[in-house]
């Protein structure tokens, strides 16, 4: 099944710390994939942080600690596969 | 849920017939669509995205498909189905597309950054309107339909809206992957030549 969905995008200054990102999360289970930065947020990485809103409100705490600089972090809609 | 089978249904029958029943809804519903070709599939996509209805499709087997669209309240008013049927047939004429990934990495540099370019990459295929006809994997490639791929599951997903995926058969016994592969299914290099030169385009990442 392909549909919209609300995502919750975070984007880099760097794409080491976007790889970072993955690596940490990775280690804490926290839910999430990095993908290529969509179109319509202007960042200086291509790479970007994509989780669902749920899981966003979920881990805010969480990732705000994580100790990586983040540039944005933005509400998309994007397709999805269900 | 109302029903639509337009199963066997040349273009723009399909269409034509989802939009009968989207014109005599009044309100919300859904209307689940039951065809069995992947361009149906792409034209009522297209079609219930002109129309604000939000739409969902899988592929429930070889040559089955369906495609299942809400309307939420307010639908937006069509011209005739006829015209309409013409105008979303048009994708029929799209391009024989066929991705080529020789390789598990993307351009060549940094090993890692390869990977991860090459992982966005297959992300970034399945956010197309216009999807390829067949993705072909070879080499190293062959890796990424396979076990601990971390491109299973958006490949799955592409074949789910009726994407072909084939992986060379020597490649994944080269590399001892032959039990391994867990998305579409073996070629050789018959096919693999043959999806080439049929190709109205390649895409090779």
């Amino acid at each position: 099944m392909r549909e919209k969905k609300k995502y919750r995008i975070i984007s880099f200054h760097t794409t080491t710390e976007a790889i970072a990102m993955e690596k940490k999360c990775g280690k804490m289970h926290i839910p999430g994939r990095l993908i290529p930065t969509p179109r319509e947020i202007s960042a200086s990485c291509g790479l970007a942080w994509r989780m669902t809103e749920e899981e966003y409100m979920a881990y805010e705490e969480i990732i705000n600690q994580l100790e990586l600089e983040y540039d944005q972090s933005v509400c998309l809609m994007l397709l999805r596969w269900i | 849920m109302i029903q639509v089978n337009a199963m066997g249904d040349a273009c723009p029958i399909p269409v034509v017939k989802t939009m009968k029943v989207l014109n005599e809804i009044k309100g919300a519903g859904e209307v689940e669509v039951l065809i069995d070709n992947e361009i149906a599939v792409q034209n009522l996509t297209k079609m219930a995205n002109q129309r604000n209805c939000k739409v969902r499709s899988e592929k429930l087997g070889e040559g089955q498909y369906r495609v299942i669209i809400t309307v939420e309240g307010k639908i937006q008013e069509s011209d005739s189905t006829e015209s309409i049927g013409e105008q979303t047939c048009i994708p029929d004429a799209r391009k024989n597309i066929v991705v080529v990934i020789s390789s598990e990495q993307m351009g060549q540099g940094d090993g890692e950054l390869g990977k991860i370019l090459m992982k966005g990459f297959i992300y970034a295929l399945t956010q197309q309107d216009s999807l390829p006809s067949t993705i072909l994997f070879y080499n190293s490639g062959a890796r990424l339909t396979c076990e601990d791929a971390p491109t299973l599951e958006d490949l799955k997903s592409l074949e789910a809206q009726g994407v072909e995926i084939l992986t060379c058969g020597t490649c994944l016994n080269h590399y001892g992957l032959t039990e391994k592969l867990l998305v579409g299914s073996v070629t050789n290099m018959y096919v693999i030549t043959e999806k080439m030169t049929h190709a109205d385009l390649i895409v090779k990442p």
